[in-house]
């Protein structure tokens, strides 16, 4: 969109983030203002589940979180060798929803990124009903292939929206981004950042 | 930026947090709203990290006591290290290929390996890695008078991705086990050798076990040793430092000072030029994004073969997909993943290998590079 930036338009399925059930598809556009963040994002999707099922499975997620006795507290997520201990799955699901908010205000056309890991998780207990989850994520950020380290505050109920706060701790790298085409064009290289060749 | 966590006591002192809130404009956590700060009940604040010191200093002439709410993570992350593993029997069949081996177990793997299967294997020494580790490759060869190419894999060039290696180990295995049973296995060592290289990136690995299990570069030092490591796979001379890469130090794609600035870089590209013109495949394993990527990274223009690679590409992207169903896209990073000069697949091309990819394994980011071990088998069995 000349002057603006570019608008994509996509059609995909989803899928459960651990089953890799289908989950249903979706329509949407993406507008990424030209080099700002966040993309401008319009979506409609058609689930597989109907609302009731999704409620019941929110109700049952809240529920086994309200249930424990002790505040959830936890570290790696998932360890090492990939292991997520079943207790902790609740708050890991939340940190994956509450993770994905942090990614769409980071990316950019030309940066995107993963949850890599959960490195901790301490529960707040409320006197309402809402919970309340203190975590440190670390995503991975593509191309650059850094891990960046968020913290982030989570609060939910079911049957309300998801909300977070976080910060980032800042990244100082970016990539070169030169115009690399055809054979071997790499006189001159500068060590600044944004060099043109 | 900090979280302060804080109870204030006394009426007095919630009226200063709040004067400091609305003055300051910090960012409430807990409560959401000013006027829900109450004495007794916690209140969580974030301050930007330039105003830090002065929020401290006016929380102090207040005597308003406060903690961080990063120091309740200092003890969980202090528990974080993965867990020694304690006793592990070396065992002649009973490696046990769906877990995760530290190096010092996949060294006495390949002595086993070639003391098990002498008549097939012999182990050989490529080079020293930074940190002086003897880097080896096993070669599965069926004596032959006739002249046979070479497949060469290597895994582990970037340590997190340890899926890779444990593939490397799964197939040595799958192999040796089955090349009197299974036809299919046995023409293609007896028309083949293999080249096997379980880990590249030894430092590297050994690092991501002790100290940080999501490292992913070499672990050489740069600027006198206050900043480690090079991107293996941007080290390599194919169009060097041109594209998706970094000159910093710091950034976990740094391509290093020069092309082949590396040991390990170096003991690899040494030795496949050596043997460039046995070299029918040359294959790298990655981890994560069930991708099967043929040349290049750095430029759009295709390979003189590419309508060949592509096709193998797909041919061996519909034999995994048969599998378990992963599926897995084909196709060169500047077209399908991004941008990026110095990786080894390319550099194999440039030099005359006609078949050369990198293999990036599952899954899909939902663990990404943490694949826990009860995906190995599936993952290595697909790959096959």
């Amino acid at each position: 969109i000349p002057d603006f930036g570019h608008k994509y338009y996509l059609q995909f399925s989803t899928e459960d983030y651990r089953t890799g059930e289908n989950a249903g598809s979706c329509l949407a556009t993406v507008l990424y203002p030209r080099k700002k963040s966040p993309p401008v994002v319009s979506i409609k999707c058609s689930h597989t589940k109907d609302q009731n099922e999704i409620q019941e499975e929110d109700n049952t997620l809240y529920q086994r979180i309200r249930q424990q006795s002790k505040p959830i507290t936890g570290s790696n997520i998932p360890d090492s060798y990939g292991n997520i201990e079943p207790a902790l799955e609740p708050a890991w699901a939340l940190a994956v929803a509450g993770s994905s908010s942090i990614m769409w205000e980071k990316s950019t056309e030309d940066l995107g990124y993963f949850l890599a890991q959960v490195k901790s998780v301490k529960q707040w207990m409320r006197k309402d009903d809402f919970i309340e989850f203190d975590y440190t994520v670390l995503l991975h950020e593509m191309p650059t292939q850094e891990m960046i380290s968020c913290h982030m505050r989570l609060t939910w109920l079911p049957g309300h929206p998801l909300r977070e706060k976080h910060f980032c701790a800042p990244q100082n790298h970016g990539l070169e981004e030169g115009s690399g085409l055809g054979s071997g064009s790499a006189a001159g290289l500068s060590e600044e950042r944004g060099a043109n060749f | 930026d900090q979280v302060l966590l804080i109870v204030p006591e006394t009426f007095q002192q919630v009226q200063h947090l709040q004067l400091l809130h609305s003055t300051l404009l910090l960012d409430l956590w807990k409560p959401l709203m000013p006027e829900d700060i109450m004495a007794g009940e916690d209140l969580h604040i974030r301050v930007p990290a330039p105003l830090v010191q002065e929020v401290k200093d006016s929380l102090d002439q207040h005597m308003i006591s406060y903690r961080y709410s990063f120091c309740i993570f200092s003890e969980l992350v202090d528990q974080s290290m993965p867990r020694e593993r304690s006793s592990h029997k070396q065992v002649r069949e009973g490696y046990v290929y769906t877990q995760y081996h530290p190096m010092e177990e996949i060294y006495q793997w390949m002595t086993q390996i070639r003391n098990n299967y002498s008549e097939l294997v012999t182990q050989h020494f490529l080079g020293m890695t930074f940190e002086n580790r003897p880097m080896y490759y096993l070669q599965i060869s069926q004596p032959s008078n006739k002249p046979k190419k070479i497949i060469w894999m290597d895994c582990g060039i970037h340590a997190r991705e340890w899926i890779s290696p444990a593939f490397c180990q799964w197939f040595v295995k799958e192999i040796l086990q089955n090349y009197k049973s299974d036809p299919n296995i046995r023409r293609f060592v007896q028309n083949l050798d293999l080249y096997v290289l379980p880990v590249l990136n030894i430092d590297g690995y050994i690092y991501s076990w002790k100290t940080d299990r999501l490292w992913r570069k070499n672990r050489s030092p740069y600027e006198n040793a206050t900043c480690y490591g090079t991107d293996l796979n941007r080290n390599f001379n194919s169009s060097w430092g041109s594209v998706g890469v970094s000159f910093d130090c710091s950034s976990d794609v740094f391509c290093g000072s020069e092309p082949e600035s590396e040991p390990e870089t170096r003991a690899v590209a040494q030795f496949i030029r050596s043997k460039k013109s046995d070299i029918a495949c040359f294959l790298t394993i990655h981890s994560y994004g069930q991708l099967i990527l043929s040349p290049y990274g750095s430029t759009t223009k295709p390979p003189s073969n590419n309508d060949e690679l592509i096709q193998v590409g797909k041919k061996a992207a519909a034999a995994l997909t048969g599998k378990y169903g992963t599926s897995y896209k084909v196709g060169p990073p500047s077209l399908i993943l991004y941008n990026n000069s110095g990786s080894s697949r390319d550099w194999a091309h440039m030099i005359g290998i006609p078949l050369s990819y990198t293999f990036e394994l599952r899954d899909n980011g939902t663990y990404g590079f943490l694949l826990p071990a009860n995906q190995i088998q599936p993952t290595c069995e697909e790959t096959m």
